[in-house]
């Protein structure tokens, strides 16, 4: 199994600071597509990813109990 | 050395040859908001040589609850942000010298003002400039410092050309839909966390002590006692156009660039972005109306009343702002609802 953390927006979207999935043996961009039709996230392309608190590319492949962590870059300054 | 510096000279990490280097160097900010006022106040107690400040805005009273250079008499007179920035900077140390420019930081502009320039601090409200920056920051070999924030949530991460990844290699693409202050709210302690950060790895770079300065990306959310750093070293993407082999610097490009013009005839200016894309209308409506914006919509569009002006944005991105002519303000009230 997978915890997989949200912050900023995407946690008010989702409800919950982190959930536990199964997400071994997907990718970071299939478990992103997952998500976001799941919980109807907003677009998360440009959202990053950490895995074990390590960026992680699109097609990094997850593996069991792998940390995920996605965070949202914003723009106010 | 001057009494003034003392406490910071005390500080091993300093020391006086650490503000001898501080003294000789050239800081350049890209906005005068809340994170470029702070960052431009810390950098010039500290006694940075030169400071430029950019910025394309005016004071506004609802800037005063964070951006701590400003006050009411400059709301009053409507000032400048930059022209503002200065004469309270000028009155907290005339060692400093300091630069105010007034205009978009336009990538043409930001190419002028990089010359001699030792670190650029991240201090706008959208993520154009930002890649603008990114793509300077490698052109020049000049170390860049992004720092953001929205509600209680910010980050920053420092770039080092030719040492750390880029703003590209992390995103690849401009978000279209990035969250500001304007959709989102902001509190101060964030804005401070942010510069924070970014003020203490500026002096870092200053004083050349490029080993303390922190390779990973850190995120933060002040509210909801979140802490997170995330670790870089494989996060440079070998293709990425702004830092790789082929690069070709896109967002120098004017091709790629936020298209604005004036309709004839009309007091309007149309908003053209550079990334086409679909916005989600219904949740820009309900962060717009939880705001106390009056909104009207279809499937295919919203207007916005936003004071003397009103905002059409179509689901592609692209707006209509009616009631001003002025280019540039156009372009910074769309940036500050669409990042």
């Amino acid at each position: 199994m997978n915890k997989v953390l949200f912050f900023a927006h995407l946690r008010d979207a989702v409800g919950e600071e982190f959930l536990t999935v199964n997400a071994s043996g997907k990718t970071v961009a299939e478990l992103k597509a997952e998500l976001s039709a799941k919980y109807n996230l907003p677009k998360m392309e440009t959202i990053m990813t950490a895995i074990n608190e390590e960026f992680a590319s699109h097609d990094e492949v997850i593996r069991d109990g792998d940390e995920i962590a996605f965070i949202p870059p914003v723009s106010g300054g | 050395m001057n009494e003034r510096y003392s406490r910071q000279v005390l500080f091993p990490g300093i020391g006086k040859e650490g503000q001898a280097k501080i003294s000789s160097k050239h800081v350049l900010i890209i906005g005068a908001g809340a994170l470029g006022s702070g960052s431009a106040e810390v950098l010039t107690r500290a006694g940075v040589g030169k400071l430029t400040i950019v910025d394309r805005d005016y004071v506004e009273a609802s800037n005063l609850q964070r951006q701590q250079l400003y006050t009411e008499e400059d709301v009053a007179e409507k000032l400048p942000k930059a022209a503002a920035a200065e004469k309270r900077l000028k009155a907290i140390n005339s060692d400093v010298k300091i630069i105010s420019i007034i205009g978009d930081a336009t990538p043409e502009l930001l190419e002028d003002l990089v010359v001699g320039v030792d670190v650029m601090l991240d201090a706008t409200d959208n993520f154009e400039t930002r890649m603008a920056m990114n793509d300077v920051s490698q052109k020049y070999k000049i170390p860049w410092i992004y720092g953001a924030c929205v509600g209680s949530y910010g980050m920053s991460f420092s770039m080092i050309p030719g040492k750390t990844p880029c703003l590209n290699c992390l995103l690849r693409t401009i978000p279209l839909q990035g969250m500001t202050c304007d959709t989102g709210g902001i509190i101060s302690p964030t804005v401070q966390m942010v510069i924070a950060h970014q003020t203490a790895e500026a002096l870092k770079m200053l004083v050349e002590d490029w080993e303390s300065v922190r390779t990973s990306f850190v995120s933060f959310d002040l509210w909801r006692n979140q802490y997170t750093s995330m670790k870089m070293s494989k996060a440079k993407f070998p293709g990425c156009l702004s830092c790789g082999d082929e690069r070709t610097y896109p967002f120098l490009d004017h091709e790629n660039m936020t298209k604005t013009t004036v309709l004839c005839g009309r007091d309007t200016v149309q908003i053209r972005p550079s990334i086409k894309g679909e916005l989600s209308l219904d949740r820009l409506a309900g962060q717009l109306n939880s705001l106390g914006y009056t909104v009207k919509g279809n499937p295919y569009l919203l207007s916005v009343e936003m004071g003397k002006e009103r905002m059409v944005i179509f689901q592609d991105g692209r707006a209509l702002i009616h009631g001003t002519k002025d280019l540039t303000h156009a372009k910074s009230i769309y940036q500050r609802i669409l990042g």
